[in-house]
């Protein structure tokens, strides 16, 4: 498999609902291997931008690759090397936990259950549950695990840590990092999050949004150096309050 | 060998990891052919991501200050360190310095500032690390 020099392109999307752009101009280049902080307001385009990407939303206009397949025609292969979790877990609340890991398992390849089984562990993730039964939280864990378990070269988490207590959420953090060693090329994570102060330990690229446009993308280090200021202290600086 | 990572601090993760080396070598706490924790390791403890780590490290390999040794990993170099008290002191002052700037614009008296120093010192020597970790 040749490694590409982007995981995520996107080109000039467009998208609005009912007069209002959700979506204005958006462009995006990641590097493969790279961490990026999605970062902005309630409403300032971030989940439209990871549903464009995964073609579960189709722009008026513009386009989008990921791991080099189009968004709107991502193959099978594709697909088996991504990770998706949405802000609201689609899971199906009458299996056990257990049971919903083997029925997702089936749709990958690369599906490796004894990781599914250690990643419920790690996050203390009782999988003898019903899921109607789990917290928000729990949830939560559940659509990570089902995301990270066929070890994907690329993840897009929309929100992924909302539910989570600190000390889960320090442990999310590491487990974006964990996965087969012999991988060919380091995973490329996309991830929106509110809490600035998490982000901060593992991206290394930060995408600000503001009312569907891209206000500021580049490498966190050199922004962070140029500016002097941590994430919080940035994003109050571009957008008047916090995330 | 440890570090303190602050990731709300103005300064980047591995610019914090870069400076302790560095002072930990200056004043010969850590000496040569001492081993470092693995990428993975200190990735893993403080929750951060192992690229970070690694631009650390082969910045301080670029400067001479690590070594990486075959089977071990990276190491200090073998080289002295600037052991007299004003080198050291010239690496503290510019931290001083922000300090300094920062007291003036709270408006605190010098006396205030030092005492607040002072106290920072005690809580050092005393254990109670300004860290991050659970």
């Amino acid at each position: 498999m040749t490694i590409l020099e982007s995981a995520v392109q996107a080109q000039g999307l467009n998208l609005s609902y009912e007069g209002r752009s959700a979506l204005d101009c958006v462009s995006l280049q990641v590097p493969t291997g790279a961490v990026v902080g999605l970062v902005g307001h309630n409403g300032a385009g971030k989940s439209t931008l990871l549903r464009c990407l995964v073609g579960l939303t189709l722009p008026d206009s513009g386009h989008s690759e990921l791991l080099g397949c189009p968004s709107a025609q991502l193959d099978k292969v594709t697909r088996g090397r991504l990770g998706y979790v949405s802000q609201t877990a689609d899971l199906l609340p009458w299996l056990k936990v257990w049971q919903h890991i083997e029925y997702i398992g089936h749709f990958y390849p690369r599906w490796r259950a004894e990781r599914a089984h250690a990643l419920c562990a790690r996050l203390a993730l009782r999988e003898s549950a019903k899921v109607s039964a789990l917290s928000v939280g729990d949830q939560q864990k559940l659509a990570l695990v089902l995301a990270l378990a066929h070890d994907p070269d690329l993840l897009l988490l929309d929100e992924p840590v909302a539910s989570l207590d600190p000390l889960a959420r320090r442990d999310f953090m590491r487990l974006l990092f964990e996965g087969d060693s012999a991988r060919s090329a380091p995973r490329t994570v996309l991830l929106s999050s509110h809490l600035l102060t998490d982000l901060e330990r593992v991206v290394s690229h930060v995408v600000v949004m503001r009312a569907g446009r891209v206000q500021l993308q580049g490498e966190w280090d050199a922004l962070q150096e140029s500016n002097g200021r941590s994430l919080e202290d940035l994003f109050v600086a571009l957008n008047g309050s916090p995330a | 060998m440890r570090f303190s990572i602050q990731p709300s601090a103005a300064e980047p993760i591995y610019r914090q990891i870069v400076e302790q080396v560095r002072r930990h070598v200056d004043s010969g706490q850590w000496r040569a052919g001492e081993e470092l924790p693995s990428v993975r390791s200190l990735a893993q403890e403080h929750a951060i991501n192992p690229m970070t780590v690694s631009k650390a490290y082969s910045l301080l390999e670029a400067e001479g200050l690590l070594e990486r040794r075959r089977g071990m990993g990276m190491v200090i170099a073998a080289v002295k360190p600037s052991s007299r008290a004003s080198q050291r002191l010239a690496l503290l002052a510019p931290a001083l310095q922000a300090a300094a700037l920062q007291a003036a614009q709270l408006g605190l008296s010098a006396e205030d500032a030092l005492a607040l120093f002072k106290r920072c010192l005690q809580d050092q020597a005393r254990g109670d690390h300004n860290d991050d970790n659970p």
